[in-house]
């Protein structure tokens, strides 16, 4: 096919413009169409309150993997990351609490304050993340490989994940093969002892997953989310001016390599003629023709929504509709007059004070059981009386969020099911709001008092206002039946589709996992590949 | 001096008994001492109230591999067979689900609650018999060391890859969700209604301390569908006699090839030399010496208790005290004198004369889960129950009989109090459970055995109560049964091997693990005989 053909990319989320970057720099044109009036998808800064700006879904970058950000280099489009260090701050109703740094004997010393044995540990269970990372890395920068006709460079790439497998040595290799499938309770507890320190990186494994700690598979998860950062709490980096400015500056690099970005353009249809794509339909009722579709909305809307479903292979089709896409996950963010206070914590709070301490995210669940009961919550169709939040103040690093001497909190509220047994979620997104309150305030007393304002993003208005089918934030579980070879589905995890022209480059696909845009990068490089 | 012996093998259980068969059979001199007054193990049946024979642990069989009845010849020693048709779940609303053996007889049934779960079923049917192909050489088979590049061991994970390959796409995409997926997600893909799934899926939780929406249980529903697969003899069935019938009838192939059996005489220390088992000591103190030490009990007690910390690599220790027991399950085995009157379908009847099932809906299943996690027995339990007295009436006396009630889940660890406070609450809420359904059940209850997992761990030496000598989940199966490195029936110290459940493939009355072992113990027989010739 001649270069300069048409493509169009559905959807402005992260991997969408991506996706367009490296589309672009191959030669092709990319059109990006969002159905929003910005462009950003899940990571967008929206003003949520007169005044007050909070990365309204997603809070914290992925970050994102290293070549994708060397080649978009986003720094030169108006996007300055900031990164807080205590990375993550993890109180527990008792007063103790622990502060995780970037610098993992800086914060292997403050968990010895609570038991050596695991400030030991922790710089162990650091060092034997770093060394899985690296191979778990190599795999999520592949194509998951054909099983029946591996190419050429499938068999290149499985040669060199089996070289850094084996680097690994015989111990490591039985440990990750015995990892994976493990339950991440149990993961962490061969290393830890104190349950503040388990339970804070237990969360890792099954966040926006419906899996609970106790859930056989989990520890996969969070070692997939090691690849992207092997410090054991994850990142916490965030885009001063919130995310869309991370999102915008991705849209920037799209168009300057000579993508065209359109916002409020909602496509509608995916037309298509002989089992190939042929042209997209705009909510609007204009047309436009193409040689080649990448969808970077999720694949059962992309499958069930934008195509006609009848023409879909029914064994395919069938697959599509077995891919668990129920989110539980919900986004609280609070307009507040003054930053909280936790005044039981002012003993624990860390040499770098206060403000310091609560400048990354903060992580409420302080137990693997209260982790899984507020799991167990969804399983029966409730949210958590008790929830695990992964809070964030952006507003600490980045006082252009919100007026003068005002914050925005920001919080992941999970367990919070899709499909809920009583009532709607309309009806019940009040109720949540309180409940993340209630349980804020068992930290910081005064909360309440100080709220102006409150946004319920609930798993309905993901599915609504941010498109994700089922509220999942990952366009389908994470879990060990839906990845690599098998995201989204068996046979077609290479980021084509049975329908030729139209390709998936969304978290749906292999490895989805947050903003890290390897789905983005990977899936452009298929394409380029299949289209040339 | 006690004389010497090629093998001894510990426990007396159908494992321990099978490996020595074969390695009797292969001409070598072998002893096995069993602790308690009778074999088995937990294939076991005892008188405990006077004139009702208990099969107290495990009560059905199916798994048993059929090369292991042709070899030793089972049936001539006594093996019979009973079938075991269908299983029957009751629900509280006074309807029922009953799948039995006849095919098309369950998807008639099938369709009374669901026209398109009765379609959905044949089709399931027809997929898992690939499935169950695909497993089973698997079970028979000495797992690689997926580590190394040796020959041997890529050849075998060759095998498997190309096995693999060649599955239709659809098989594959099967395979691999039963790998890894929950068994309540995976019936969720092919079936709506709900009793159906949570009675399914109940066979994918039964010994292990998971839930039904688990993932990993969906290989376990696999592990227990294979008996249900080729024809009748192996479909599930009672022994005659009971369940201890099995063990019997292996003791008896095992004598008649010159095996050695000795009761009351409970192991206390496997005695190493330079590195190398040499023998046993016994409780009573007497020592004796064999070539060989073939160890049926379970890693903990063979590792930690047998031995001592020092004679084993502190990797290799600590792998052992890694390995998960968590026993989940009890058994409530009770004398009737008259029959169980359900209230959805009273009356004698086949129904009686299969499993019957607690297990009303998948919410149900998940809950008493739930408990358990936080270390409560389950306030309503999923209950497997039989009455062997039906089909098999030398188990009771004339008129009267057996209800044998697999129930789970009991976490070993209790968050308050102990086993022995909670015991007869324990019973009696298992009674209360299946009273909801069989009104009459408390009036002809004439006696009762409660077993808790404490008493599982006490009187049949299964560590922590679990039924399978060791979690059956994704992490400790195949080559890392019972622990990474060591899934070869082989230990880090020479001439002591292990032989029972807690190797692959693992639990069910499948004597798998015990011939496999008695494979690679002649083997290395061999081969060491060589290497000394060689060295002479």
């Amino acid at each position: 096919m001649p270069l300069g053909q048409k493509v169009v990319v559905i959807g402005g989320g992260h991997n969408g413009l991506i996706t367009a970057f490296y589309l672009a720099k191959g030669g092709f044109k990319p059109i990006v169409l969002e159905r929003r009036e910005m462009v950003g998808g899940g990571a967008v800064t929206e003003e949520f309150h007169p005044g007050f700006h909070a990365s309204t879904l997603a809070h914290t970058l992925g970050p994102l993997r290293p070549d994708v950000a060397r080649d978009l280099q986003v720094e030169k489009f108006d996007c300055q990351i900031l990164q807080p260090d205590p990375r993550v701050f993890a109180p527990a109703p008792d007063g103790r609490a622990l502060l995780f740094y970037s610098d993992i004997h800086k914060t292997a010393g403050g968990i010895a304050r609570l038991s050596a044995k695991d400030g030991e540990r922790y710089t162990q269970f650091a060092e034997a993340l770093e060394e899985i990372a690296g191979v778990f890395a190599q795999l999520c920068s592949i194509t998951p490989p054909a099983i029946d006709k591996p190419t050429p460079e499938d068999l290149w790439n499985l040669f060199k994940t089996g070289r850094g497998v084996r680097s690994l040595g015989k111990k490591r290799i039985f440990d990750l093969l015995r990892w994976g499938p493990m339950a991440v309770a149990d993961f962490v507890a061969e290393f830890f002892e104190t349950e503040l320190i388990r339970a804070t990186i237990a969360a890792r494994g099954v966040f926006g997953t419906s899996l609970g700690p106790w859930s056989a598979g989990s520890t996969a998860v969070l070692l997939l989310r090691a690849a992207a950062d092997a410090n054991p709490v994850g990142s916490a980096a965030f885009t001063k001016g919130g995310l869309g400015r991370f999102t915008n500056a991705l849209a920037e690099a799209a168009k300057q390599a000579g993508a065209e970005i359109r916002t409020n353009a909602e496509v509608r249809h995916i037309r298509t003629k002989n089992g190939a794509v042929v042209a997209v339909e705009l909510g609007n009722g204009e047309e436009i023709a193409v040689e080649a579709v990448v969808s970077g909305v999720d694949p059962k809307r992309t499958f069930f929504q934008l195509l006609d479903a009848t023409q879909l292979d029914p064994r395919f089709a069938q697959r599509m509709k077995n891919l668990r896409a129920n989110g539980t996950v919900a986004k609280v963010n609070l307009a507040l007059n003054d930053l909280p206070s936790f005044p039981s914590l002012a003993g624990t709070i860390g040499q770098d004070g206060f403000r310091s301490a609560l400048s990354g995210r903060i992580h409420i669940g302080p137990e693997i059981d209260y982790l899984e009961r507020a799991f167990d919550a969804s399983k029966y169709g409730e949210f958590a009386a008790a929830p695990w939040l992964d809070v964030t103040i952006p507003t600490i690093l980045d006082p252009s969020l919100a007026p003068e001497g005002k914050h925005v909190l920001s919080a992941y509220v999970q367990f919070a099911p899709y499909k809920l047994k009583q009532g709607s979620w309309k009806e019940r997104a009040s109720e949540l709001g309180s409940t993340v309150i209630k349980t804020l305030s068992n930290y910081s007393p005064n909360l309440g008092n100080l709220v102006e304002a409150i946004q319920v993003i609930t798993p309905a208005d993901l599915e609504a206002t941010y498109g994700f089918t089922g509220g999942h934030i990952f366009h389908g579980e994470l879990a060990l039946d839906q990845i690599f070879t098998m995201r989204p589905v068996l046979d077609w995890a290479r980021y084509k589709t049975p329908i030729r022209g139209l390709f998936l480059c969304s978290n749906g696909t292999h490895p989805g996992n947050g903003l890290t845009g390897a789905s983005g990068a990977n899936a452009a490089k298929e394409i380029i590949h299949e289209l040339r | 001096m006690a004389q010497h012996y090629d093998v001894i093998v510990i426990g007396g259980g159908h494992n321990g008994l099978t490996n020595a068969a074969y390695l009797a059979k292969a001409g070598k001199k072998v002893l096995v001492l069993e602790r308690r007054h009778v074999l088995g193990g937990a294939a076991v049946t005892e008188e405990i109230i006077p004139g009702f024979l208990f099969s107290e642990c495990s009560y059905v069989v199916s798994l048993l591999r059929p090369e292991i009845i042709r070899d030793l010849d089972l049936p001539r020693h006594g093996l019979e067979i009973l079938p075991l048709d269908g299983t029957f779940t009751p629900m509280p609303n006074g309807n029922y689900l009953w799948r039995m053996n006849d095919h098309g007889r369950t998807v008639r049934e099938i369709r009374r609650h669901s026209r398109i779960d009765a379609e959905a079923y044949e089709e399931f049917s027809k997929m898992m018999t690939p499935m169950c192909r695909f497993v089973k050489p698997i079970l028979s088979m000495i797992p690689p060391d997926p580590t190394t590049l040796r020959p041997k061991d890529l050849k075998q994970l060759h095998f498997l890859l190309q096995r693999f390959r060649d599955l239709s796409s659809d098989e594959r995409y099967t395979l691999v969700q039963l790998m890894t997926m929950s068994a309540a997600d995976f019936l969720d893909q092919w079936f709506e209604t709900d009793v159906l799934k949570a009675t399914m899926s109940a066979s994918g939780i039964i010994g292990t301390f998971l839930g039904i929406r688990s993932p990993g249980t969906a290989y376990v529903l696999l592990h227990h569908y294979m008996g249900e697969i080729d024809g009748a003899f192996r479909s599930w069935g009672f022994s005659r006699g009971g369940t201890g019938a099995i063990s019997n009838a292996i003791a008896s192939a095992a004598r008649e090839a010159g095996v050695e059996i000795r009761t009351k005489a409970a192991v206390s220390k496997i005695i190493v030399r330079n590195g190398r088992a040499s023998g046993v000591a016994l409780s009573s103190g007497e020592e004796i010496t064999a070539s060989v030490i073939s160890s049926s009990v379970d890693p903990h007690l063979t590792f930690e208790r047998f031995l001592d910390p020092s004679e084993l690599p502190s990797d290799f220790l600590e792998e052992v005290k890694r390995y998960k027991f968590r026993g989940s399950s009890g058994k409530v085995n009770l004398a009737l004198d008259g029959l169980p009157d359900f209230k959805c379908m009273p009356g004698d009847g086949a129904h009686l004369r299969g499993a019957m099932s607690i297990s009303p809906s998948v919410e149900y299943m998940e809950r008493g889960y739930d408990d358990a996690k936080y270390g409560n027995f389950s306030r309503r339990p999923y209950v497997d129950m039989v009455i062997p007295s039906l089909t098999d009436p030398s188990v009771a006396p004339p008129g009267k009989h057996v209800l044998s009630c697999f129930v789970q889940y009991a976490p070993y660890k209790l968050a308050q109090g102990t086993w022995d406070d909670q015991r007869e609450a324990f019973g009696d809420n298992v009674i209360n459970t299946l009273s909801e359904y069989i009104p009459n059940l408390k009036k002809i209850i004439v006696g009762r055995q409660v077993l808790t997992p404490l008493d599982l761990e006490r009187e049949f030496g299964l560590t922590q109560g679990n039924i399978f000598q060791g979690e059956l989940s994704l992490e400790q199966l195949f080559f890392l049964r019972p622990v990474p490195g060591w899934a070869y029936y082989k230990t880090p110290i020479e001439s002591l091997y292990m032989c029972g459940s807690a190797t692959h493939p693992g639990g069910g009355i499948m004597a798998a693990p015990g011939r496999i072992a008695s494979q690679v113990i002649l083997k290395e027989w061999k081969g060491a005989r060589s290497a000394a010739k060689a060295g002479n």
